[in-house]
């Protein structure tokens, strides 16, 4: 069996692991990041991608914003190419609470977050696909984020400072000697090869998985596990961040990312984070209430439903909407760390109180540097601009975003993946409007042509795909989507003949 | 306003409103044909499923639900409708083989096999059970068509590369047509001194002629070659859809194509006419009956919406349906038969729909309750089967 030391190992790579690893790497801390699955995979992946202004949580939880205006500033200037400053709306309907909105403009004076009353008119400039029967709009600096890409970031520095990123590896099992986690036990997913990292300290960075993780240690974390769910529309609706002017509530922000936008969420209390799936019910509550504050999410096709778990602070109440955003770090007194709670605005706040505690307990003094250096590798992202992919228009693989297959074949070759998510994370390949219902069975077949499949991988891969794939189609299934989704149907099951269960 | 009377007119192009329109014109009826565009038949394999879940299509006809248009054509006419098919394809020069009484297995672009029944001339070697050297041939760029998957998963194979200079699968159809284009493929393919066997080539060989240049083919190499079919747009579905659309307008069709229909007139319990949108002036369609053939959600007949419902396109039929929309949907993708396809126009014995109050309005093809297609494996056979069975209740309906 391979063996590998380190310093820190640090278990999950999401926002705040990937986070982690890079204050690390700054500081010159050897360390291994252990990711189950892809980067961003679990509640990064499944959020909004909203840097949040701080706007969302002024008027209740003003230190919770405070802490996101911050964090905002920060991450506009080093990490540009994830940032995309759109501006945001506090949408004010009819019915709407004035008291409320007073008490938000005072908030965001309070907490410094720049706050501009705008007129309908005004507010219907910027966004004319608003409803017009608004009564006024509030602009904040919210922007879109992309999650994804500033984990890879985060990871970029981490490995050319020599850090150890090991994605798709599952902790199996956490080393103990003398009741002191000494080392983690993982298993190369595809492969089912153990290896064994042992280190000085572990971080548990695992969100809704921390409880989990923690007991592995012999330890726990006490958690509310909250399941949010969200559309995907698509189109662009809206080129600005859109919320409603009222108390935090299901189905009132959305958010343009690229070429669509991304709505919801609801807050629904869960046990295990390992099952959850979008309730159809859950998509007719965020398209109606969406539909209040821009009326053509009505009408518009929504290509797909998804679902994250946020891990909160475990609080008295058993509404998940008034437990605080904010987060907290739990010594074990064992040789782990557990971090949890927070959000993906302020994750590289989370990752330098963590480092910081780290730095500490190893009797050192070096600084945080992460608030003022940029992310490196920012200038070699693919990106998305029209402008780019219009180049080369010879080999689509995927019609709906424009992905050639020399992008497939470069992302298979660089990171020598055998997953599909893998190099739909990286091009954007699937993610139209047939969610991967024509270019999968493409860019599978590239791989096994460039032999990294087996014929019967090849086929395990499919299958689970169109599951996972059928899973985020189904509790949106109407209109045009729905006649999309006979045709993928007919061409897996009908034309291809796939294996049919009973 | 233009206007054109037509003893029947038939509303879809596809598979069923094809078979229908054809179906009257034999039976010297005047007949028209409106279609929004291009049939959801010609993404098809072009292949003939009549029922896929068992090993001889009539048995697993009769064993389906009570409530199965099949049955409600019957089995005498079942057959009728089928020699009826096989007869019209022969003389369109695109022949189909197949027994209503056995399945047959061909290969697919996955090297899985799939289960049909009738199939064009060009798959008449496509079936899967025979041990001997098989040899694909695929083309440079072809997106949709991937050699490795058969030749991994098949025994006793290879694959070679041809450049026809075009990636697509229509490209290179039309490049077959070429006389020189197919001499040099022949050129190519007897370099490659191929093991004896059979030889698979994806769907591309030509659009209108490909029993020609497969038989070109099979002689100068002299062994068996077949076609595979491919992911849409699908050539041997094109070729199905053309052959039908040109009989239809040989005996007599008229038909009024890339039409949507803007509005229906309606007195008492008839259906007078029907207005087609056009660019210029409107256009009106009269006829002495109806015939709906418009298909399910895939070809826009039905239209759900987000709250629980589901509308019929073009006269607004009640539609029965399964149950509220998070019944709709198996959660398992590979769970054959969704809910949701049991969604449709219920009808009485004559095809006509129930609870509307019309007498010259008949429903064939996937657009009828409880035909579940894809649970049945029975597209276009319950196109062909209605298709016949719609078109004499119509002739019977106006003497």
């Amino acid at each position: 069996m391979q063996m590998i030391k380190t310093d820190v190992i640090i278990i999950g790579g999401g926002a705040t692991g990937c986070g982690i690893a890079r204050d690390l790497a700054l500081r010159g801390i050897p360390h291994y990041l252990i990711e189950k699955n892809d980067f961003a995979a679990g509640a990064t992946g499944a959020c909004h991608g909203l840097l949040h202004s701080g706007g969302r949580y002024v008027v209740n939880d003003p230190d919770a914003a405070a802490e996101c205006i911050c964090e905002n500033r920060i991450l506009r200037k080093i990490a540009q190419k994830c940032v995309e400053q759109t501006g945001g709306l506090f949408v004010r309907l009819p019915g709407d609470s004035k008291l409320f909105r007073d008490r938000f403009l005072k908030s965001c004076e309070e907490v410094g977050i720049p706050a501009e009353v705008l007129s309908p008119t005004r507010a219907l400039d910027l966004v004319p696909t608003l409803n017009p029967v608004l009564e006024e709009a509030i602009k904040v600096p919210d922007c879109s984020i992309d999650p994804f890409r500033l984990c890879m970031l985060n990871a970029v520095s981490s490995r050319n400072t020599g850090g150890g990123i090991l994605i798709h590896h599952k902790v199996i099992d956490i080393i103990k000697e003398k009741n002191r986690c000494v080392g983690v036990k993982i298993q190369e997913q595809f492969t089912s090869q153990i290896k064994e990292i042992r280190s000085r300290l572990i971080i548990n960075a695992s969100g809704a998985w921390g409880d989990l993780v923690a007991r592995m240690g012999g330890s726990f974390v006490p958690m509310t596990l909250s399941k949010g769910s969200l559309v995907i529309s698509n189109h662009r609706l809206t080129n600005l961040v859109i919320n409603r002017l009222r108390p935090p509530s299901d189905g009132d922000i959305i958010v343009p990312n690229e070429a669509v936008c991304l709505a919801g969420t609801t807050s629904i209390t869960v046990s295990d984070p390992d099952t959850i799936d979008v309730d159809p019910a859950e998509v007719d509550i965020i398209a109606s209430e969406v539909e209040s504050m821009i009326p053509a999410f009505g009408t518009t096709r929504l290509i797909r439903a998804y679902t994250g778990v946020r891990p909160l602070l475990k609080a008295e109440t058993d509404d998940s909407r008034a437990i605080s955003r904010g987060f907290r770090i739990i010594d074990h007194k064992n040789g782990m760390f557990s971090i949890l709670g927070g959000k993906l605005t302020t994750y590289r706040l989370m990752a330098e109180k963590m480092t910081d505690t780290i730095i500490a307990e190893f009797g050192l003094k070096t600084s945080c540097k992460t608030a003022e250096v940029p992310l490196e590798g920012q200038e070699e992202l693919s990106g998305y601009p029209l402008s780019k992919r219009l180049k080369n228009l010879d080999d689509i693989i995927c019609e709906c975003e424009l992905v050639t297959r020399d992008d497939v074949e470069r992302i298979i070759n660089n990171i020598g993946t055998k997953y599909i998510g893998d190099i739909q994370h990286r091009t954007r390949l699937g993610m139209g409007p047939c969610q991967g219902g024509f270019c999968t069975y493409r860019a599978l077949g590239i791989m096994q042509e460039m032999g990294r499949l087996t014929p019967s991988e090849s086929m395990e891969v499919l299958t689970a795909f169109l599951q996972r794939r059928f899973k985020g189609i189904r509790p949106a299934l109407w209109g045009d989507q729905l006649r999309e989704e006979q045709l993928v149907e007919y061409i897996y099951l009908g034309l291809l003949s796939m294996e049919q269960k009973a | 306003m233009s206007i054109r009377s037509y003893d029947v007119v038939v509303i879809g192009g596809g598979m069923s409103g094809l078979m229908a329109a054809i179906r009257l014109s034999q039976n010297g009826k005047h007949v028209a044909l409106i279609s929004k565009g291009d049939p959801v038949c010609c993404l098809s394999t072009g292949c003939i499923d009549v029922y896929a879940r068992s090993d001889n299509p009539m048995d697993g006809i009769r064993k389906l639900p009570e409530s199965h248009p099949y049955h409600l054509v019957g089995e005498a006419q079942i057959q009728k409708a089928f020699e009826n098919f096989i007869d019209i394809m022969f003389e369109t020069g695109l022949p189909y083989f197949g027994d209503i009484r056995s399945n047959r297995k061909i290969l697919t672009p996955l090297g899985s096999a799939k289960t049909t029944c009738f199939v064009p001339c060009t798959m008449l070697h496509a079936q899967t059970q025979s041990n001997g050297y098989m040899h694909v041939v695929s083309f440079q760029g072809l997106k949709d068509f991937y050699p490795s998957y058969i030749t991994s998963r098949l025994k006793n194979t290879g694959f070679s590369v041809f450049d026809a200079g075009v990636p697509t699968t229509i490209g290179i159809a039309t490049r077959f047509e070429d006389r020189p284009f197919l001499q040099n493929f022949i050129a190519w393919l007897k370099t490659l001194e191929i093991p004896d066997g059979k030889i698979a080539v994806p769907a591309v060989l030509g659009i209108d002629n490909p029993m020609s240049i497969i038989e070109e083919i099979e002689s100068e190499l002299d062994r068996k070659a077949f076609e595979i079919p491919t992911l849409p747009p699908s050539i041997p579905g094109l070729r199905l859809f053309r052959a039908l659309k040109g009989v239809l307008q040989a005996k007599g069709g008229d038909v009024y194509w890339g039409k949507e229909i803007a509005s229906v007139e309606k007195l008492d319990h008839q259906i007078e006419a029907v207005t087609l949108a056009t660019s210029g002036r409107p256009s009106r369609v009269e006829g002495r009956a109806f015939i709906l053939a418009t298909g399910s959600f895939i070809s826009g007949g039905l239209f759900a919406l987000r709250g629980n419902t589901v509308r019929e396109t073009v006269f607004d039929l009640p539609v029965y349906l399964p149950g509220p929309r998070d019944t709709w949907f198996h959660e398992d993708f590979f769970t054959a038969g969704h809910a949701i396809e049991q969604a449709g126009i219920q009808v009485d014995a004559s095809f006509r729909p129930r609870q509307a109050d019309i007498e010259n309005l008949f429903v064939c093809g996937s657009i009828l309750a409880f035909s579940e297609v894809m649970k049945y494996g029975c597209g276009h056979g319950l196109a062909i089967a209605t298709g016949d069975a719609v078109a004499d209740m119509c002739t019977r309906h106006i003497p």
